[in-house]
């Protein structure tokens, strides 16, 4: 069978990150709302694996966290592994039990989002012992949650578009 | 012919003829007092004519070459005050860079410019485009020409991560230069959105006041002495532990700062002098 679609969807998935890489760890270009930043790899992975299945999904989850990790410290870690299983997940449900919808997206884009941040924030703010972390989580992370979420929902109409414009029949 | 000779007519051209002549003969003797005051009246106006009869000798065909021309000494022109205006900055940089150097003759310095500045990091922490195989190692002090910045903590060969003053993770020994009062610059998640630090671990007696500047004490080996930290801005009292603590705002705009120093060595680096218990951590 002819591949030579998916070979080109998923360079273009792999483009997709990379540029949201830069444009999320260049100083000073996307604008802080509220005192938070969007993580717009997490979306992106999550939006990728609704639609692929559970190999090339855990790859770019995989991807995806790594560039997390290198944002964090020079180590992979918490985003790699996250991103990994749950995109796996993601693509084994949406394979074989569920229909992508925009509503189910926005749904699994929104627990997964907030999840993920919320353990992030529990594993290197609080168990840490920052300080504040109240005060830290409500003026910095919910913003970056909303903020997130809505950047996911363009991320989720961008990769459909991917997905179905380079599709092998 | 007689009331010719006696008329006044014949008078006015016999004086002129006189003058002409003399004119003439002076003339002839190298004083030329006439040609040279017409060449004198006349040498603007004869400057502009020739120009303007030497550009209309040109033909369109050369004029269209000579526009050409111009437009393209034009255009190396404009390259040439953007490479001005780069180097200009490089020199206003190097400037600094020089300064710390020439104030600090001890400090062994790498500049450095910031490449990342990640979501998900908090306390605006950045990456910078220099590693451990420029010299640089993890716990090495942050500057600018504005004071200290935070310390490297960690290190890969080409690039490393900044840790701010902004985030509790950083603790150095400090003290308030005008009433020699120390304690401990941490960073609190409260102020660190208006670009403040705090100084903590103050006695209660302690004379700190509005305005006071904070440098580092030396103390712990890790930064070196007299670093600007910043101005005290206000003086808080935590009811956790029921100490005081100062609110510093740095001078640098941390949030934004895109070019910093890294401060590889410098003297009594690595040396502790433990003075109760208030040293870099």
């Amino acid at each position: 069978m002819d591949k030579k679609f998916t070979v080109v969807r998923y360079f273009a998935y792999g483009m997709e990150i990379l540029l949201l890489f830069i444009l999320q760890s260049t100083p000073n270009l996307i604008p802080e709302l509220f005192g938070g930043k969007p993580l717009l790899l997490i979306p992106a992975a999550i939006t990728i694996a609704l639609f692929e299945p559970e190999i090339p999904a855990m790859f770019f989850g995989i991807s995806s966290g790594i560039l997390l990790d290198l944002g964090y410290g020079d180590n992979i870690g918490f985003y790699t592994v996250t991103l990994g299983v749950i995109c796996f997940l993601l693509g084994w449900i949406f394979r074989d039990y569920m229909v992508v919808s925009f509503l189910n997206a926005t749904a699994f884009t929104t627990v997964i989002t907030t999840g993920l941040i919320c353990l992030y924030f529990l594993f290197f703010y609080i168990f840490a012992g920052k300080g504040e972390a109240g005060f830290y989580f409500v003026n910095h992370y919910i913003s970056k949650i909303v903020y997130t979420f809505l950047c996911g929902v363009i991320l989720y109409f961008l990769n459909k578009a991917i997905f179905r414009s380079l599709l092998d029949y | 012919m007689r009331e010719f000779f006696s008329g006044k007519n014949a008078k006015i051209l016999s004086i002129t003829a006189i003058v002409l002549v003399v004119l003439a003969i002076l003339g002839a003797a190298g004083h030329p007092l006439v040609s040279s005051g017409v060449n004198l009246l006349t040498k603007g106006l004869s400057q502009v004519s020739a120009a303007a009869a030497s550009e209309g000798e040109k033909t369109y065909d050369e004029l269209l070459e000579e526009n050409k021309k111009l437009k393209k000494d034009a255009a190396d022109l404009r390259t040439q005050l953007v490479d001005y205006y780069d180097i200009k900055d490089e020199n206003a940089r190097l400037w600094k860079y020089y300064r710390i150097k020439k104030t600090n003759p001890d400090y062994e310095i790498m500049p450095a410019s910031v490449i990342r500045r990640d979501s998900s990091q908090d306390f605006y922490s950045f990456t910078v485009d220099v590693g451990t195989s420029n010299g640089v190692e993890v716990q090495d002090p942050v500057i600018t020409e504005n004071g200290l910045i935070g310390f490297v903590s960690s290190a890969s060969a080409v690039s490393c991560k900044v840790t701010t003053i902004l985030s509790p993770d950083l603790q150095a020994g400090a003290v308030d230069k005008r009433t020699a009062d120390s304690g401990v610059v941490a960073g609190n998640a409260l102020y660190t959105d208006e670009n403040k630090t705090t100084l903590t671990k103050i006695d209660a007696g302690v004379r700190i006041k509005k305005g006071d500047i904070i440098t580092t004490s030396g103390i712990g080996g890790i930064y070196p002495a007299n670093l600007i930290v910043g101005e005290v801005s206000d003086i808080k009292y935590d009811s956790y532990d029921a100490t005081k603590y100062a609110v510093v705002k740095s001078y640098e705009n941390i949030k934004k700062v895109t070019d910093v120093v890294i401060l590889t060595d410098f003297k009594n680096k690595g040396e502790i002098k433990r003075i109760s218990g208030k040293g870099d951590r």
